[in-house]
């Protein structure tokens, strides 16, 4: 089933999470499709490495658009347990899906509360100025 | 450049926005971010440069017949987080290429561009100034000024470089002062790169370069502060278009000791 952006959680610097089963504690991350449109046209993505550990608010990457590298930031903080590596090597996939297709890092969270510290899709929304 | 990577990473949001001009000890390849400098084989005349990787994105630059420049912007309220800031793009080499204009030359934005995700990473070519974005400054077909920028949560830095000749590591490339004023494109004036005698009573005055015919090592230098000044002046000018800024010439050691003390990151390999 389709992830859909209401259902995901954002950060200001426009990473979202998903959480599909809270039992697993495992959150799903990527980048929101506002943020896919201000990078414009990607060309490289740098990932973090299985068993790296993240923090919220904190850079977990890279990537880069026409000529400008932007760093990636955790919306949570945790273990990454996978990456899409295929990513890499598609990245315009992100602009076609970016919450589906285009997910980045799988994060085994180790304080699940830091979703609630993040914005749900209304408040984004309007950080956005799509209000 | 490592002073520019030093200051990327001890900037604040409280920071003034800092503008550096430089040049290079020796001919220096330095590679963009994402860059493998395997590739730099697909260039003739490049393996035996010493090279750096830039903290910014972009392709490759020969430090060479160049003058690099850095200006650290550090972010506003409500300032994106991610991509390119076009508009500092734009202010920039939209100031240094009405400057240029003013003096003569036919110096405008590319407004093409070669950098698409559907175009491939490898197939783009490798050096900054065998590529085109929209935002370049190019005289006739000669890209003379290109820039790449990077974020980071407390600022925005920009990279450029202003090539003012061919470099013999880079013969394909040529620089301003390989053109001469009103080029049209394929009008070069060729290996000396001499700029005609008639063109230099123009530009004796405080307001515009002097352009020396090089032939000797003061009229070299004289040539090179002209040029110097006039960079500084249209970056100044661009930027001064998209804030309010009080420029003033400060010291980096006031900023943060790294820089006081030469104890800066290295930024090779």
């Amino acid at each position: 089933m389709s992830i859909t952006p209401e259902q995901l959680r954002y950060c200001d610097s426009h990473e979202w999470a998903y959480v599909a089963d809270e039992s697993s504690g495992i959150a799903t991350v990527g980048i929101s499709a506002f943020a896919v449109a201000e990078l414009t046209d990607l060309v490289f993505m740098a990932l973090p490495k299985i068993g790296q550990t993240v923090t919220a608010g904190s850079e977990f990457g890279e990537v880069e658009s026409v000529k400008a590298v932007s760093p990636m930031y955790s919306p949570v903080s945790g273990t990454v347990v996978d990456i899409h590596s295929a990513l890499v090597e598609k990245l315009e996939s992100l602009s076609v899906d970016p919450y589906n297709e285009g997910w980045i890092m799988k994060v085994r969270m180790s304080d699940p509360s830091e979703l609630n510290r993040l914005l749900d899709w209304d408040a984004y929304q309007k950080q956005c100025g799509h209000s | 450049m490592a002073i520019d990577e030093s200051l990327l990473q001890n900037a604040g949001m409280d920071w003034p926005i800092v503008l550096r001009v430089y040049q290079w000890e020796r001919p220096t390849l330095s590679i963009g971010h994402f860059q493998k400098i395997e590739d730099r084989e697909r260039v003739p005349n490049l393996r035996d440069l010493p090279w750096v990787r830039r903290k910014t994105g972009g392709g490759a630059i020969v430090h060479d017949q160049e003058l690099t420049y850095s200006i650290l912007i550090p972010k506003r309220d409500n300032q994106p987080t991610k991509g390119h800031n076009e508009s500092l793009y734009r202010a920039i080499h939209g100031a240094f290429a009405d400057s240029l204009r003013t003096l003569g030359w036919n110096a405008q934005l590319s407004e093409t561009c070669t950098n698409k995700t559907t175009i491939g990473k490898n197939q783009e070519p490798f050096l900054c100034f065998s590529r085109r974005t929209p935002v370049d400054v190019v005289v006739g077909d000669d890209k003379i000024l290109g820039s790449a920028q990077r974020r980071s949560s407390a600022c925005l830095l920009q990279h450029g470089s202003f090539l003012l000749r061919r470099s013999q590591s880079t013969l394909e490339l040529f620089g301003l002062l390989d053109a001469s004023k009103g080029t049209t494109p394929g009008h070069r004036i060729g290996e000396m790169s001499m700029v005609p005698e008639k063109e230099l009573g123009g530009f004796k005055n405080n307001d515009a370069p002097y352009l020396g015919d090089g032939s000797s090592a003061e009229s070299s230098n004289r040539e090179l502060d002209g040029w110097i000044d006039f960079f500084v002046a249209s970056i100044k000018q661009g930027v001064s278009q998209l804030l309010p800024v009080h420029w003033y010439n400060g010291k980096l050691g006031d900023l943060f000791s790294d820089a006081k003390d030469h104890r800066v990151t290295r930024v090779y390999g």
